[in-house]
């Protein structure tokens, strides 16, 4: 066999080594209690790591602290370099040289960048290839990443996001408008579905209330740095709670045609509850969604036809209703050609 | 009785836990009844640990079912890769993990000797030297240290970290890393490379991202091994419905992921039957590598002459002159729903598209089994002017649906029902609640 054979689960990424690491580091720029050990331990690892982890570090089982000589129970590193950043494993350098032959590595590099990178993986086998995969249902219309210009818009957005700084763009509505507008780049969410990545931005609308535009990245035209840098970091999920839908939707879910198994893993990205049903021999599922996506989410609970059925809210059992019937309408010849 | 251990020894023990507890969600103790009811006390307990911020539970009479539930396009890191990050360690382990790092920080060479010297020294710790030898084995063999000969011994160095050998290629390389954790196989390990650098994905989200997916990994690193050396290998089968075992021998070629029902494949050819046969990465329990397949580029060969040919995952006794055709005209309003069109466009495969009159478009494709095709033609409901497909099964099966879904939506009888099962809802009534 050509490739390495190094384990995925193994001790070297095992999180209370990470936790460890970023209690030491702390303990090595001042003397820590062990209420500030049990802290570090909450904030870095597991529910119950700290169970595990704070006995064997205090008690020296773990030989990198030590004891303060005068104060009580305080507590120094033993170890005397930084341990961050701390060098790759072979696997995960394997990994990012099977990212480069992936289309969209290039955006986040340039070609000095890519050139160099190539020269210190030059020799690693990729983890993959990646023509061993294939998104056969991915839609065709993905963003043009190997575009110069896409390329570039990328690399500028990147730059602002990081910079805090915001961006002039020139941008191409859906409805064919011409937006010209200065705003503050926060977030980049890439659809796997559609292959597209959108710029969640903020601006300041008219009458000064900053208001969360979502761009397509493909659609702008002409993107420039700007000199305004923004301190203040912006909570994107708040914006986006706005967005959630008020009542979830419900849905009864039967277990013919191995439905549930199906629905279950269809709508697993979705926040969820199931509830099997008593009386039959079916499950209900209540899904949190966000309104901007529920045409969408209803064309997906219609793929499955009669094996779920929609039973609230009443808006959205409404959207299904309309459909049936029209459809209904058109396999009895009455419809209307639109 | 054994105390709890938050880690694990192997990971395809809680593989199957995680996948329930995450995807299904309902289920109780009393639905774990192939271990014992402590091995799922302490695989719940685990989770709960893990997941904190995302489990919840729910009360039912006397039942309690835990389950984890969390919107993937909020998360910035895949909660599950927790689970990855579980193995347990010793306290020898853990300790010259930290010390030998330490200690070789400095990029200078050191033998062995000198090594468990200056531990002795400079951390008071008394290691075994052959102790020392094998953990500095296992690292080279991991790739953190290199080992090489001057004169008659063995000087181990540490391989320095890449922001300080390759500083121009910061903040590009994380910010590269930051996103593809998120959007390519084998993610975890971009998170471990994230953990190693201290940072933290700061900018990148993923919508319709099928978390589920992870658990699969180290079945899809021996898959991807086996393809790239053209090798035959004998899987373990658990099917989703009937829980049963198949042991089958093939000849893995391609992956085919579904970014819309969250399903991983591999599309293999299976000895026994002389076929294209794909099969679903979570009912993989194991692999095993046998030996190189002289015909491997026969059977890819016969994968890309019928691939074009299927809409999904279902290669059939595949046969160009038995092909199903399938063909459906849509009704839009030219002026107002241009999506439609685009809709049929980007999902549409390869089929054809033809305006029959102003208004009404036919879609045709041929296909390996059109059956496939059904939910994606159901998704045009409201819209569908005619269907027609050469397989009368499936034609049958998509009016039947239609009827069935009048049947449940449009008849009075129905719309009572629903009524009543709103308002008297199994278990209890007090919905979850979204994280905002």
């Amino acid at each position: 066999m050509k490739t390495n054979d190094n384990s995925l689960f193994s001790e070297l990424y095992t999180c209370y080594y990470q936790v460890v690491a970023h209690i030491l580091d702390e303990a090595a720029c001042h003397f820590l209690s062990r209420r500030q050990i049990e802290n570090l331990a909450r904030e870095h690892g597991c529910d119950e790591s700290i169970l595990s982890l704070v006995p064997p570090l205090l008690q020296g089982n773990w030989p990198f602290l030590k004891k303060h000589e005068s104060i009580l129970n305080t507590y120094t590193s033993a170890l005397k370099k930084p341990l961050f950043p701390q060098p790759l494993t072979r696997l995960q350098k394997s990994w990012l040289k099977a990212l480069m032959s992936d289309f969209r590595f290039q955006l986040f590099f340039t070609d000095s960048q890519l050139e160099e990178l190539k020269v210190a993986l030059s020799d690693i086998e990729p983890l993959y290839r990646t023509g061993d995969f294939s998104l056969f249902d991915q839609y065709e219309d993905h963003d043009p990443f190997s575009s110069v210009m896409y390329r570039s818009h990328m690399h500028t957005i990147l730059e602002a996001m990081v910079q805090k700084s915001s961006l002039s763009i020139s941008y191409l509505s859906q409805k064919g408008n011409l937006l010209n507008h200065i705003w503050l780049p926060c977030r980049l969410e890439y659809g796997q579905r559609d292959g597209k990545f959108r710029l969640y931005a903020v601006t300041e609308s008219k009458n000064g209330r900053k208001r969360m535009d979502v761009l397509n990245v493909a659609r702008i035209l002409s993107v420039k740095r700007t000199d305004n840098v923004f301190s203040s970091p912006v909570d994107v999920d708040s914006f986006l709670d706005h967005s959630l839908c008020k009542e979830p939707l419900i849905l009864e879910i039967s277990t013919q045609r191995n439905a549930l198994e199906r629905a279950m893993l269809h709508f697993s990205c979705y926040q969820k509850k199931v509830e099997r049903l008593k009386e039959s021999d079916s499950y209900r599922c209540t899904i949190y969604y966000d309104q901007r996506w529920e045409t969408e989410l209803l064309i997906q609970v219609l793929s499955f036809g009669p094996v779920i059925k929609v039973l609230g809210p009443e808006s959205f059992l409404m959207q299904m209703k309309k459909r049936i019937e029209n459809q209904a309408l058109l396999m009895n010849g009455k419809g209307v050609i639109l | 009785m054994s105390e709890f251990k938050e880690l694990i020894r192997q990971f395809d023990k809680i593989r199957s836990y995680v996948r329930d507890f995450y995807v299904y969600g309902f289920k109780t103790r009393d639905d774990f009844r192939e271990k014992s009811g402590r091995t799922y006390d302490n695989h719940r307990r685990r989770m709960e640990s893990w997941f904190s911020d995302y489990i919840r539970t729910d009360q039912n009479g006397h039942k309690k079912s835990v389950f984890l539930t969390l919107d993937s396009s909020r998360m910035a890191v895949n909660p599950l890769y927790q689970a990855w990050k579980s193995k347990t360690f010793t306290d020898n382990d853990i300790s010259l993990r930290f010390l030998l790092s330490d200690l070789l920080a400095d990029d200078r060479s050191r033998s062995l000797e000198t090594i468990a010297n200056e531990i002795q020294e400079r951390y008071h710790c008394f290691f075994d030297t052959q102790l020392i030898r094998r953990k500095l084995a296992f690292y080279e063999k991991e790739g953190l240290i290199t080992r090489k000969k001057e004169g008659k011994q063995h000087l181990y160095k540490r391989n320095s970290p890449l922001p300080f050998t390759h500083p121009h290629l910061f903040p590009a390389l994380w910010l590269a890393v930051s996103f593809f954790q998120g959007a390519a196989p084998f993610g975890f390990l971009g998170s471990t490379i994230l953990d190693f650098w201290d940072k933290k994905n700061l900018f990148f989200r993923f919508r319709s991202d099928y978390l589920i997916h992870t658990l699969e990994d180290e079945i899809l690193l021996s898959l991807l091994r086996a393809m790239e050396n053209k090798y035959q290998i004998r899987i373990t089968i658990k099917g989703t419905k009937s829980r049963h075992t198949n042991i089958l021998k093939v000849t893995p070629l391609k992956i085919l992921t579904s970014v819309h029902t969250g399903r991983r494949y591999v599309c293999a050819w299976q000895t026994s039957s002389q076929r294209l046969s794909s099969f679903r990465l979570d009912s993989i329990q194991n692999t095993e590598l046998l030996e190189r397949d002289p015909c491997y580029d026969t059977y890819m060969e016969a994968f890309s002459g019928a691939f074009p040919h299927v809409w999904g995952v279902t290669f059939g006794n595949f046969q160009r002159e038995a092909l199903e055709t399938v063909s459906m005209e849509i009704t839009l309003d030219e002026n107002e729903e241009d999506f439609i069109l685009t809709r049929l466009q980007r999902e549409g495969r390869g089929g054809s598209l033809k305006r029959l009159k102003p208004g009404l478009y036919q879609y045709t494709r041929l296909c390996t089994d059109s059956m496939e095709m059904l939910p994606w033609i159901r998704s045009y409901t409201g819209r569908i002017h005619s269907f027609h497909c050469s397989n009368p099964a499936v034609e049958k099966r998509f009016k039947d649906d239609m009827k069935r879904m009048e049947t449940l939506y449009l008849s009075s009888e129905s719309t009572a029902k629903e009524m009543h099962s709103l308002t008297h809802q199994s278990g209890k009534a007090v919905p979850l609640t979204p994280f905002t």
